[in-house]
């Protein structure tokens, strides 16, 4: 799987290299400010593509902003935002396109490899991965509806959120998957958003609902 | 000649209107006196609701005129804890509240004095205009029957007469009706307001002429406080230094409020009392003091003594009766002797005075004295407000700061703010440092061990060394989520990253309240301006959400004249208090050092409006933001 990483931390991009490499991934390629990225995005056409927000020269959100141009360019192009910081202003351009293959999480969560290679081979199949903290983050609002729900469900769609199969959420929760599919059907029907098989749809249909309803 | 059989007609339905007034004056007299004379104050709608048909009564009679009055209120809403609200005061029932706001509203409506105006005058009036035809055909026809047959042209003519003039006093009764009972008539109402003007105008300045009587008698005592000075009693003046502040103060106020004038304050702030010594005496100037009372005593008089101001006050106490009284003179005084002039020929010739007093040159000649009075009032008229932005004017000319006292006073205050903002620097940058120390610090000490013990584990106990690798990296986790927490606070991501805007944007998106930003900004304030309104803006927004109970906030950014305002708005309750809470204070102080202000406005009730005002530049627009210009809806 190729992939086109930008980092502008020297030993965080090597890190990232290795830690892809063993995971069987091939690094097209590393670069380390958002001009080189979006340059590299356009022409590599990888399959994923792993950015940091902040990059050089003007050390803003230049990785986004490339990313999101990338994007532009080109429909769904498979990108994994990382940063030392989640807003859910972010994760709301990230989603806005609605075309999937986005993922946006802390820089933390390269700490656990397996679980970091299992987003990025998510967002490459054109699936979804937020950071649990920006779900929370919707979660803190305080909505009406989402009040309504037992904190099983909670848990689900917390993890539904986050990107997630039923069967992954079967196996996080020890739940087998068609206890998790009822679950799911009752979170859709509290929350009266059409029910879906397609993880991504079913992902942006709940970020749309937790963001859009207040 | 049909026409005046039905105008008689319509005259005595207008008579009868007449004597219902008439009826209608006698029940108010009679519900009036006990209902304000006995603080009966329910009896008192009654005759208003009374009143109110009858003059709609004569409304329709009178060619359908549209009814004038205001909407009634609408009747009192409980509190949430059940009782009524009216005023300042609550009550357990709505009686009171209802009454009294259906008072309010009838006492209120200028309409309501019109009509009472109506009340007064229509039994004459329309009683004359009304029965007048039909009493002229009525009597020119008893005159005609019964009174002989010499009388019989005499009461024919009568008749005519009356059937002659009815339809001209059924016009006239109605366009009375109409200016009493009808919408105010606006050509009417600007002359009035014109003369009115000239009058409070003209009143104006006959009160600034009063007050110069007080400038010579402050003068005076200035002088005589400035001669005990000189012979040693020392004490007296600072104290009619203070008298003479506070003339000059309500003078200045004046000059604002009437003259349009605004005019500063221009004293220097008195001196606190001074560090003592270490031999226990207090230092002013060369002179060293025991006691505070007398420290203080001193210290006032070297305060008064060496404030250009004062010198400047007595100055003008002095002056002001030569200048200012000759614009009085120059205005009221014209009105004044226009109007002898006008009147005193007159009186002379009636009251048949031999010798007329000199106060009238004219009094021989009143045609001439007639035109001399009247334009002299009219010059007089017209130059009133001229006379009174003059009198501002001069009144700043030494009442005012001058240059080097304005300079002064911007030194102090930004002292002062320069103060705040270093110990708020300060404060800020100890709060960090103790976030480090408690937080990430430790956290990287306890890593540091760890790893030395699985240095130590890992060739012996191998299980032992990976469980202290995990809580490493639980560490480091955690350490990362402190320091992420304390950029946050120091200088949040968005607006290091996108600027103010959409910093308050993503602040939006985690309020618990709706919230609109809106903007019209081309460009970006500097950072820390930036920076002082977003902290500012975040403080706003969490005292929302904790007291407004509000259900929609907006938060508006402009730009005007070099000065970026910020306005947030709530739906709320309202009833904010500025005097209580330090969070007002902080975010003025926070503004402070850019010289900005904070404004607070809210009425119990709401809503709330919170005003940020702050001089900047605005740096060339970026093109980075993908939301960009515009409002839009979180």
């Amino acid at each position: 799987m190729r992939v086109v990483l930008a980092e502008d931390l020297y030993l965080l991009r090597e890190g990232l290299k290795q830690l892809l490499t063993a995971h069987g991934f091939e690094i097209v390629a590393a670069v380390d400010n958002g001009p080189d990225l979006l340059r590299a995005l356009l022409a590599e056409r990888p399959d994923v593509a792993v950015v940091d927000v902040r990059l050089p020269p003007t050390q803003t959100d230049e990785g986004l902003q490339a990313a999101l141009a990338a994007r532009r360019a080109v429909p769904g192009l498979p990108v994994l935002v990382l940063s030392q910081h989640v807003e859910r202003l972010y994760a709301r351009e990230l989603l806005a396109d609605g075309t999937g293959g986005v993922g946006y999480l802390l820089k933390d969560r390269v700490f656990n490899a397996d679980q970091f290679v299992d987003a990025v081979r998510r967002v490459a199949a054109g699936g979804t991965a937020m950071d649990p903290d920006v779900i929370a983050k919707l979660f803190a609002r305080g909505d009406h509806n989402v009040g309504r729900l037992t904190p099983r469900e909670r848990e689900v769609l917390e993890l539904m959120a986050e990107g997630r199969s039923n069967a992954a959420i079967g196996q996080r929760l020890f739940l087998s998957e068609s206890a998790v599919g009822k679950h799911t059907a009752n979170i859709f029907g509290k929350l009266g958003l059409t029910a879906s098989d397609d993880d991504n749809r079913r992902v942006l249909a709940v970020l749309a609902y937790l963001d859009g309803a207040r | 000649m049909r026409r005046g059989p039905h105008a008689l007609a319509g005259g005595l339905l207008r008579g009868c209107l007449a004597i219902v007034s008439a009826v209608l004056l006698v029940a108010h007299l009679v519900l009036f006196v006990p209902g304000l004379g006995l603080g009966l104050v329910f009896l008192l709608p009654w005759p208003m609701a009374m009143m109110r048909r009858v003059t709609d009564a004569a409304r329709r009679a009178c060619g359908d005129l549209p009814r004038p009055y205001r909407d009634r209120p609408a009747p009192p809403e409980p509190e949430p804890d059940g009782r009524f609200r009216h005023d300042r005061v609550l009550y357990r029932s709505a009686f009171w509240p209802r009454q009294l706001g259906y008072l309010n509203w009838v006492l209120g409506d200028p309409a309501t004095w019109r009509d009472v105006g109506w009340m007064l005058t229509n039994p004459v009036v329309g009683g004359v205009l009304g029965f007048g035809p039909a009493a002229l055909v009525v009597g020119g026809l008893a005159v005609a029957t019964g009174a002989g047959p010499w009388w019989i042209p005499v009461g024919l003519a009568m008749v005519v007469l009356g059937v002659l003039v009815a339809p001209a006093a059924v016009r006239a009764h109605d366009s009375w009706t109409r200016r009493l009972l009808g919408p105010p008539q606006p050509t009417f109402r600007s002359v009035k307001v014109w003369l009115g003007e000239r009058f409070v105008t003209l009143a104006k300045l006959l009160a600034l002429g009063g007050l110069t009587v007080v400038s010579v008698a402050l003068a005076g005592i200035s002088v005589l406080a400035l001669a005990l000075f000189c012979v040693g009693i020392v004490g007296a003046l600072p104290e009619f230094a203070t008298v003479t502040r506070q003339f000059t103060a309500t003078r200045r106020r004046l000059a604002e409020q009437w003259s349009g004038v605004p005019i500063q304050t221009p004293y220097r702030p008195e001196p606190p009392l001074p560090q003592r010594r270490p031999d226990g005496l207090y230092e002013v100037g060369d002179q060293l003091y025991k006691s505070k009372g007398w420290t203080r005593f001193f210290q006032r008089i070297d305060w008064v003594w060496h404030d250009p101001a004062t010198w400047r006050d007595l100055l003008w106490t002095a002056t002001d009766p030569i200048v200012g009284g000759a614009l009085v003179a120059a205005s009221v005084g014209a009105v004044a002797y226009g109007l002898a002039e006008l009147t005193v020929p007159a009186l002379v010739r009636l009251a048949r005075v031999e010798d007329p007093p000199r106060l009238a040159f004219l009094a021989d000649r009143p045609v001439l004295a007639l035109l001399a009075g009247l334009s002299m009032v009219v010059a007089g008229a017209l130059f009133a407000p001229t006379a009174l932005r003059l009198h501002g004017r001069w009144t700043a000319v030494l009442l005012a700061p001058t240059a080097k006292a304005r300079l002064a006073s911007r030194v102090e205050q930004l002292t002062v703010s320069r103060d705040d903002a270093t110990s708020a620097q300060a404060a800020e940058l100890r709060r960090i440092e103790r976030d480090l120390h408690d937080g990430a610090q430790g956290r990287l000490v306890a890593v540091g061990l760890a790893l030395g013990a699985v240095e130590a584990l890992i060739d012996t106990d191998p299980a032992a060394a990976r469980r202290l690798v995990a809580d490493a990296r639980e560490s480091t986790a955690r350490a990362l989520a402190e320091l992420r927490d304390l950029v946050r606070g120091v200088r949040p991501p968005v607006l290091a990253e996108r600027g103010l805007v959409e910093a308050v944007r993503a602040l939006a998106l985690d309020s618990p309240v709706p919230v609109t930003v809106s903007t019209d900004l081309v460009g970006r304030p500097a950072e820390p301006v930036e920076a002082a309104v977003y902290f500012v803006v975040s403080e706003a927004l969490v005292n929302t959400a904790k007291h407004a109970a509000a259900t929609q906030v907006s938060i508006v950014f402009g730009y005007a004249d070099g000065l970026l305002t910020t306005r947030i708005a709530d739906d709320g309750r309202g009833g904010a208090d500025p005097a209580l809470g330090s969070g007002l204070r902080g975010m003025r102080h926070r503004l402070a050092a850019f010289d900005g202000t904070v404004r607070l406005v809210s009425p119990v009730g709401g809503p709330t409006t919170v005003t940020l005002e702050v001089p900047c530049a605005l740096s060339s627009p970026r093109t980075s933001t993908s939301s960009g210009k515009g409002s839009s809806s979180c």
